[in-house]
């Protein structure tokens, strides 16, 4: 196009001299691109991953917990509450959880994301449509806390499932964050965290996770055998009260636990009908829920008259523990640091050794702290599991490389459970469709099974309906487990001369195993055997014979003790020596300031400072 | 005979109830009785115990005991008084004690199937019993027997009588009920005779049940057969006959040849009672305080009282809250009545015929040139697509011609099922896809619509219009079909006609809240919900209720339903019952502020009318017809064929196919052939077979197919090592020192390490077999490379076959668990390695089967969280090494070790070290020879890359500069594997669109920085491989990396997108949200096929191939237009620079300046504006380029990589 001009006097040609033709063809071309419909494609971006919570908004902002037992949930709010924050624990997810998860969650899920994430929809929902909250009040005033991600399986997705269901349901822009199971608390992204990872956070944290990890089994151990029925819930719900203040008020947990005891002491029970042991096993969340997620799959059990060994939090932190541990020592003497997510990249000469200390004095830190709950709690003569044991006992099935939900362990456990007597029946639960559950640990467990003949194992998903389905497979093995029990206490009663009466006769001359917290050592996979076997073995013998007993028992342990002892002390010099060869080159390679160096990085390992403790927590 | 504790065993199934009454002491069965319950338990139970006490007068009233069993038993244990007992228990039980030689009970019943097991204990302790069910997904076995029985017509008895006959079997999707019936709909539409539907039925069921079902193991003698089906359907128990012994064969299982079949496997006498006899054994085990019955009052009472006032917690609202809004929403959704229209004596009525073939129905319209409906005919179709038509359109002549007057046919149009085969046999006008021609209807009746959802009785469709025509779609998957059918099934089942369905479910006043999910799932919620109490009318109106859960949350996806706009038309036959569309309805206007919700008014004809208006088009354009006139197809005489003769030899997998020749009356004859899998069996001769061959080639030369050639290129030997250093050269190399503080490295020099000339020899030897699955789809170049550069020769590295159904029969019955396709088909490849490429006897033994755990795979997408590979991919070798070793070591006793290492192709070094501890010892390599052939692994890996990745970027230029499409198929790399993505990207290919792959797309930065720049502009991304801005959670490898290709596919302007996914993938079900809204916001064009599995949905790619081709169409011409456009504003920005550097040039002349860059610039854009007046011809074209069939203007862009031409095979 173009146009005739005319030319005017120089003065008002001035400004055209500084025509910006670039300038000018912008705005041109923008118009044209207008006219023409020429428009850009859109393209879409995630903004709900970047949402922050800065500490200035700490005082304005309730976190939202829960995932875990009931009684996990209550403990970490109130520990959270004595740190400073305001905690609310969403209650267990339920049915109506389920169907908001689907509502708004992506097809094909399995049924913990559609649950967890169903939850908090229907939590917040509640705030919005029943309580009236506006929408701007919810995403200010709540933030949502939750475990972070292991990666493989969907459950290293979950967060993508909350941002979808939360935008769809109405509430873009609320923010999630994620408790990542290793490298601490970060947001789902970006670093920046209004929550403080400081020690009294995460000391809080694994004081609520302990003591409710010793409760549930308590309630577990007690429950089957109480005279009268419930019992055992009432001193529970008690003792979860008096945990909770403490936790909250910042008084001794130790302190609550030892009322617990006393009120879960006093429950009256008879062991001496014998119950089918059934360890529950499978996928995390589908076995640790105590609501619809599983059916409440754990008092099914136990109306059906079994006694449940649950997996405990802490077994699921020691896992953690190993598996930084384990993939540590894989690739400590590799030629090269590799990256990747399990490559040491960047950790140094000394980062295996720092890490591999850190994470043994981490398992034993742990270990030592539940025991102390534990015996506070009554909660005797419990047992950890061994995660190199479980490891070992699965790798020739199940490779210990392979990750996702419980890895290896699900193998692992049953074939312990099996050679080992730990229970009558192994029950794998696992959500529909469970990726490292269904479809791997399943595959390996049917050559277990045929490994191991006798073994009652039952693989069971759950799928948010159908209960009498579900129900009817577990009593399917459950009928034979209590076969099983049944002949085992009858097999115990024979082998010691006793029969029932007799047996009550015995208990009635020695009341403290009638106690509700006493613990028979093990002797079979159920209850009833221990307790068969202890109560023959008190009958057989005077206290003085035990004493004697016990003496020989300790001067053969120390003996051995020694006897090992004697075997490592040229070991103990040698690794003297070693060490002391190794640090002298270390002077010479690093320079006369070597020592001090490594006089600080020793310290710094002691201390447990930097990045790893956390890491391996 | 005491009396006085006589055992009741009470067995409630899904459809029956059995009683038995025992004698305590000698187990007789004393009085026995089976019925059918009708969903009457309560009530069938109440009859049998009335009947049971008045057989035993003597028997005192408190001294009865009663056992219950089955799964509709658990709400009658509290008011009999008796104790539950588990099935599988109460069966196992009943066989021990009457067949203490039985080893396995195989039970099927109308929901569940369960196989029991017992194994023999070594220590000569007593046998243990081995159980499994089905699981959710397999259940209802019995049901959908019943189901297929009414689809394919079957008379009372001709089931009972037909025996088993493997010679004509068909493709049958027996994993779940709805799969199944989908194929048998399309059998009985291919006019396969009903005794060789049932017979694949059987086969398919009793496959299934060997193959998953048995978790493995073998099935021993001797078998016994329970159940319903198992005992009335000789077919059924024939079948077992045959296919157990075939699998004791395999697995060299020892049974007792000289023993006749039916003492092996057999059906007792009174089958039927075992579960509720086993219940009685199982109670006299039981405390005798167990199960004492309450007497039949206490469960009269429940009948007429209890069951009801339980149900109020647990039910939802009901359709209407009154009476009122229940005759508010008729008058306002009322389909009005049809009147035909009337005719005068001798009127000649000009009018075009629509007719839809649908699946379960069949309707036809007649429409005037002014687009009335002049008439309707329906009818259910009864299996004979030819003879519905017929039917149809005499229905339709007969409405004219009885009024006098006569009907002169201007055209034929098809739509459903039935288009493909009148469209041969008839010459119909138009053959349109369902999809359309619902769109063309309900725009014809409603104009600017915003989303069309239309239910028929199978299928669910929703169409997203923009503009008057398809944006976008969502079709119901083999998951989520049925829906419709279902409503029906469920008025059947209480009675009801269909058409009192919406009269009854709006009396209820409360409903039970179905889960919403597929049509099995759902009919295992009416069993539970109906053993709970519910009475009918509340059953339908909750069924009614989750109708629109399924619609908009199964199969659209999107909860958000006020972003798809305002206006909604329901149509489809399931919108004549009002129950459905009140709840519909109800939904939508929840969640739609102001939505107008509309029923189309001819609702279960919209298809036929779409296809008739869509004829009436034609006719107006062409004003002729090739139709053959309704009187030709009248007289239209048909054979249909279907046996030996017709089955493709032309490939492995045999189709059976059916032929319909049709005569028309003026002596011209067709062929429509159907129920081939592939292209080759749409012919018959050789001749034609290779023709068609060359033809595809021609295509496929044209419209490459990455996707297929990756899947080729990643087994072959593409790439040749360099040789291994010599012995003793020089190697930089590092020292690893482990203390106790530290782990120390120093690089040294050393000689390179080789093995003994011995070693290389006994290497010649060796053969290493591989899967050809999984991940070895992104990683077998680097391993068959690494094999070859330490001496194995390269005909000595083997894969097994791609997928094909023969592999899949053969071999698909090792697994003990029912994951994806992908890694269940994993079974049928070891066991090819085993049976097939292992072949010692012509000196090709296997030595070694390499399967690898690979935890880590490489991925392109930078700075994630990990490339982790999905847990069951991962974990697949090792369960696949607990199916081949469970009870016999398939690979000790062949000769061959199975090698499954786990490696992580995140983390070289340690993969390194990995390799040499595997292969060191196995093939006697040195560590430095092992680290060689590493390296030269990773080598051919880049080499396939940078192939793949040169060919994708001469597609994607030509393509831009074509304004042409190119389809990118977002899948797992495993997906390229044609046994596993059913041919589908071919489809495209023969449409004329290139296929992508991921792999294929270039990763160049350079080149990827344009379409990313405005991301990397605003600090989005910091690299165009990056998927941060839209997925954090990225783990996944393969999931990353058809995320990042959504984002690719998203910003650049000709590549649409093929979706697809294995069902059940739990890595990417948490991306079918994310892929969907990025190529939705950039409105760029997708399919996706979700739900993947052994069967091939052949009629559901149809459609959505048809329906995408149709919007990729669209597609191509907005391109078109939009390319116009952009020249357009290039040649005016062009003209509005020249003008402005005039002006600015005249400017300084007037000011005595002078630019002399600026005259050249005025020169040069002056002769390139003048230039478009008169364009230059186009340039001759330079070699290596990819031509692709059709081209615009002759521009096709040079690529700077060399390309090799890509083959066609």
């Amino acid at each position: 196009m173009t146009q005739s001009i005319e030319f005017e006097p120089p003065k008002k040609r001035l400004p055209l001299a500084d025509l910006d033709v670039d300038a000018e063809l912008r705005r041109f071309e923008a118009e044209e691109s207008a006219r023409l419909g020429l428009t850009e494609r859109e393209r879409w971006v995630e903004d709900m991953a970047n949402l922050s919570f800065t500490r200035a908004q700490r005082s304005q902002v309730t976190l939202l917990v829960g995932g875990l037992t009931m009684a996990h949930d209550l403990f970490v709010e109130a520990s959270l509450k004595h740190v400073g924050y305001s905690v609310l624990a969403l209650d267990a997810p339920d049915n109506e959880a389920l169907r908001l998860g689907k509502e708004f969650g992506n097809r094909g899920q399995c049924n913990p994301t559609y649950f967890t994430v169903g939850n908090l929809v229907k939590f917040l929902t509640h705030l919005r449509d029943t309580k009236g909250m506006s929408t701007r009040q919810i995403i200010e005033g709540y933030v949502f806390v939750t475990a972070g991600a292991c990666g493989p399986c969907r459950f290293g997705m979950y967060v993508t499932e909350y941002r979808k269901a939360l935008r769809d349901a109405g509430f873009e822009g609320f923010r999630v964050m994620l408790f990542k199971q290793q490298g601490g608390l970060s947001q789902a992204t970006g670093e920046e965290s209004g929550l403080e990872l400081n020690p009294e956070f995460f000391l809080a944290l694994v004081k609520a996770l302990l003591a409710g990890d010793v409760l549930n089994a308590l309630g577990y151990r007690i429950r089957p055998y109480e005279l009268e029925a419930g019992a055992t819930d009432r001193a529970l719900e008690q003792s979860k009260r008096i945990c909770y203040d403490a936790l909250a008020h910042g008084k001794s947990i130790l302190w609550a636990l030892g009322r617990a005891r006393r009120l879960l002491g006093a429950v009256a029970v008879d062991r001496t009908r014998p119950k089918p042991r059934v360890a529950i096993i499978g996928e995390f969340w589908a076995m640790t829920t105590e609501g619809d997620g599983n059916y409440q799959l754990q008092r099914f059990l136990e109306r059906e008259g079994a006694e449940v060994d649950i997996q405990l939090v802490t077994a699921w932190l020691l896992y953690n523990i190993w598996e930084v541990s384990w993939d540590t020592e894989n690739r400590a003497e590799l030629r090269a640091e590799d990256g990747g997510r399990f490559g040491l990249d960047g950790l140094g000469e000394y980062g295996a050794a720092r890490r591999k200390l850190m994470l043994w004095a981490a398992d034993r830190a742990l270990r030592v702290v539940f025991h102390t709950y534990a015996w506070c709690g009554g909660l005797y003569d419990y047992h950890l599991p061994d995660m190199k044991e479980v490891a070992d006992a699965a790798m020739p099935h199940y490779d210990n490389d392979l990750r996702g939900g419980e890895g290896h362990m699900e193998v692992g456990k049953l074939i312990l459970n099996v050679m080992k007597q730990k229970a009558t029946m192994t029950l794998s639960v696992k959500p529909f469709g469970c990726m490292p559950s269904s479809s791997v640990s399943d595959g390996v467990q049917s050559l277990v099974t045929e490994r191991f003949p006798g073994t009652i194992y039952c693989a069971v998903e759950t799928s948010g309906d159908g209960a009498v389905n579900f129900y009817s497979r577990v009593q399917m093995y459950l009928f034979k487990a209590r076969q099983a029990a049944e002949a085992e206490a009858q097999a115990a009663l024979a082998a010691n001369g006793l029969d029932a009466e007799r047996l009550g006769a015995a208990l009635d001359r020695h009341p403290r195993l009638r106690r509700a917290l006493s613990r028979a050592p093990h002797s079979g996979a159920c209850t009833t055997t221990d307790l068969i076997y202890q109560a023959a073995e008190l009958e057989r013998t005077t206290r003085a014979q035990r004493a004697l007993g016990t003496a020989v028992r300790l001067a053969r342990g120390t003996r051995k003790a020694l006897l090992r002892a004697g075997k490592t002390l040229p070991w103990m010099v040698s690794l003297a020596a070693k060490a002391t060869v190794e640090l002298g080159e270390i002077a010479r390679d690093e320079g006369p300031s070597a020592l001090q160096k490594t006089k600080g990085r020793l310290l710094a390992v002691a201390f447990g400072l930097g990045s790893d403790a956390r890491a391996a927590a | 005979m005491s009396e006085s504790d006589l055992v009741i065993g009470l067995d409630v199934g899904s459809t029956t109830v059995k009683a038995v009454v025992v004698e305590p002491d000698s187990l007789n069965v004393v009085w026995h009785d089976y019925q059918r319950h009708h969903t009457q338990q309560p009530e069938k139970t109440l009859e049998l115990l009335e009947a049971i006490l008045a057989a035993f007068p003597q028997q005192p009233a408190d001294r009865w005991r009663i056992f219950l069993t089955g799964s509709g038993s658990g709400p009658l244990v509290e008011p009999t008084g008796g104790k539950f007992v588990q099935e599988v228990n109460a069966v196992t039980l009943a066989v021990e004690r009457k067949h203490p030689d039985v080893m396995s009970v195989i039970e099927l019943g109308g929901q569940d199937a369960k196989i029991i097991m017992f194994k023999e204990d070594a220590n000569g302790g007593p046998k243990t019993a081995l159980a499994s069910m089905n699981d959710k997904c397999a259940s209802g076995t019995g049901a959908t027997i019943d189901k297929c029985m009414i689809k394919v017509g079957a008379e009372p008895g001709f089931a009972t009588s037909l025996h088993f006959d493997d010679s004509k079997l068909h493709h049958v999707a027996a994993k779940c009920g709805v799969f199944a019936e989908t194929d048998i709909v399309n059998l009985v539409k291919a006019g396969i005779p009903k005794a060789e539907v049932l017979n694949s039925l059987a086969d398919a069921i009793v496959l299934q049940n060997l193959s998953v079902l048995t978790r493995g193991n073998t099935l021993k003698a001797k078998v016994l057969l329970l159940g319903g089906p198992n005992t009335y359907l000789p077919f059924l128990k024939e079948c077992w006959q045959k296919r157990i012994p075939e699998t004791w064969r395999d697995r060299g299982y020892d049974f007792p040849n000289d023993v006749p079949i039916d003492e092996l496997i057999f059906v007792p006498d009174q089958s039927e009672l075992y579960a509720a006899f086993g219940a009685a054994a199982y109670g006299l085990g039981e405390d005798a305080t167990a199960g004492r019955f309450a007497g039949a009052d206490r469960l009269r009472e429940f009948i007429q009282n209890g069951r009801r006032s339980r149900l109020g917690e647990q039910a939802g609202p009901p359709l209407s809250t009154n009476g009122d809004e229940t005759q508010a929403f008729i008058d306002a959704y009322r389909v009005p009545r049809f009147e035909p229209a009337r005719f005068s004596p001798g009127q000649v009525v000009r009018a075009v015929i629509g007719l839809d073939g649908g699946s379960t129905s069949s309707k036809a319209v007649l429409v005037d040139e002014q687009g009335t409906i002049l008439a309707k005919a329906y009818q259910l179709s009864k299996g004979n697509p030819i003879q519905d038509a017929k039917e149809l359109v005499a229905a339709l002549e007969e409405g004219v011609t009885s009024q006098g007057a006569t009907l002169h046919c201007l055209g034929f149009g098809a739509t459903g099922y039935a288009a493909d085969v009148l469209d041969e046999c008839v010459l119909a006008d138009v053959n349109v896809v369902e999809t359309v021609a619902h769109m063309i209807s309900a725009v014809h009746y409603f104009g600017d619509v915003d989303v069309i959802c239309d239910i028929g009785g199978q299928d669910i469709k929703v169409l997203f219009m923009k503009n008057g025509d398809i944006q976008n779609f969502k079709l119901s998957n083999s998951c989520s079909a049925g829906n419709g059918m279902l409503l029906q099934a469920m008025a059947d089942q209480f009675g009801l006609p269909v058409t009192e369905y919406a009269e009854t479910a709006f009396k209820a006043e409360l409903a039970p809240k179905f889960s919403y999910g597929c049509a099995v799932f759902l009919d295992t919620d009416r069993v539970n919900f109906q053993k709970e109490g519910f009475q009918k009318e509340e059953l339908l109106a909750g069924l009614a209720q989750v109708l629109p859960k399924n619609v908009w949350q199964y199969v659209v996806q999107i909860p958000r339903l006020a972003s798809l706009g305002r206006k909604f038309v329901l149509q489809g036959g399931t919108q004549y019952n009002l129950a459905a569309v009140k709840a519909q309805v109800d939904y939508i206007k929840q969640r739609v502020p102001g939505a107008e919700v509309y029923v189309h008014p001819h609702t279960g004809e919209a298809g036929a009318i779409g296809a008739a208006m869509e004829t009436l088009r034609r006719f107006e354009r062409s004003g002729s017809s090739r139709f053959i006139g309704v009187s030709g197809l009248l007289a239209l005489e048909y054979t249909t064929k279907n046996d030996e003769e017709t089955v493709c030899h032309f490939c492995a997998n045999e189709c059976k196919r059916s032929f319909i020749d049709a005569r028309r009356p003026d002596g011209s004859t067709s062929r429509y052939i159907s129920g081939f899998s592939c292209e080759k069996g749409t012919v018959e001769s050789k001749d034609a077979m290779l023709a068609l061959v060359a033809e595809r080639k021609k295509i496929a030369a044209a419209h490459p197919n990455l996707v297929e050639y990756e899947a080729r290129r990643a087994f072959q030997h593409f790439y040749e090592p360099t040789p291994m250093p010599a012995h003793g050269s020089p190697l930089t190399d590092v020292r690893v020192e482990r203390g106790l503080f530290r782990v120390k490295r120093r690089t040294i020099t050393r000689p390179f390490q080789r093995s003994s000339d011995e070693s290389w020899k006994r290497r010649r030897q060796m053969r290493i077999g591989m899967p050809r699955v999984l991940n070895m789809y992104s990683t077998a170049p680097f391993f068959r490379t690494y094999f070859e550069a330490l001496g194995i020769p390269k005909q000595s590295v083997v894969f097994s076959e791609p997928t094909n159904e023969e592999m899949w029969v053969e071999g698909g019955k090792y697994g003990s668990v029912d994951p994806c396709f992908p890694s269940k088909s994993v079974q049928a490849h070891i066991h090819n390695l085993l049976f097939r490429k292992h072949d010692p006897e012509q000196g090709r033994g296997l030595t070694h089967i390499f399967f690898p755990i690979l935890t880590h795979v490489p991925g392109f997408v930078k700075d994630t969280m990990d490339h982790a590979s999905c847990p069951i991919v991962a974990g697949t070798p090792n369960v696949m090494k607990a199916a081949f070793t469970k009870e016999v070591d398939f690979f000790a006793q062949r000769g061959i070790e199975y090698v499954d290492p786990a490696l992580s192709f995140a983390e070289p070094t340690l993969l390194m070290k990995r390799m040499f501890e595997t292969f060191g010892p196995r093939l006697g390599v040195t560590e430095d020879e092992s680290d060689h052939a590493c390296r030269q692994g990773a080598a051919a890996l880049e080499a396939f890359e940078a192939d793949l990745q040169a060919k994708g970027l001469a597609i994607l230029e030509t393509v831009e500069h074509e304004d042409r499409i190119a389809i990118l198929v977002l899948n797992r790399p495993y997906h390229a594997d044609p046994g596993l993505n059913h041919g589908i990207p071919e489809e495209f290919q023969v449409l004329g669109y290139p296929i992508l792959s991921i792999r294929s797309i270039p990763k160049d930065p350079k080149w990827l920085a344009r379409f990313f720049a405005k991301d990397l502009a605003d600090g989005r991304m910091k690299h165009p491989l990056e998927l941060n801005h839209v997925w954090p959670e990225n783990y996944s490898a393969n999931s990353s990396q058809k995320v990042w290709a959504a984002t690719f596919a998203s910003r650049h302007p000709n590549v649409a997108v093929l979706d697809l996914s294995s069902f059940k993938c739990g890595h990417d079900a948490p991306t079918y949200g994310l892929v969907d809204t990025i190529l939705q916001t950039s409105k760029t064009p997708a399919a996706a096929l979700h739900d993947l599995d052994a069967n091939k949905p052949g009629g559901s790619i149809k459609i959505r191939v048809r329906t995408y081709a149709h919007s990729l169409r669209l597609h191509q011409e907005r391109l078109e237009d939009v390319s116009a456009r952009r020249r357009e504003l290039e040649r005016a920005v062009d003209e509005k620079r020249l003008e402005l550097l005039e002006l600015k040039q005249a400017q300084l002349q007037a000011a005595r300046r002078a630019d002399p860059s600026l005259r050249r610039e005025i020169e040069e854009l002056g002769a390139k504006v003048r230039a478009y007046a008169s364009p230059p011809l186009p340039a001759e074209l330079p070699k290596n380029v990819v031509r692709l069939g059709k081209k615009q203007d002759g521009r096709v862009v040079p690529v700077d990589a060399p390309i090799s031409a890509i083959p066609a095979e």
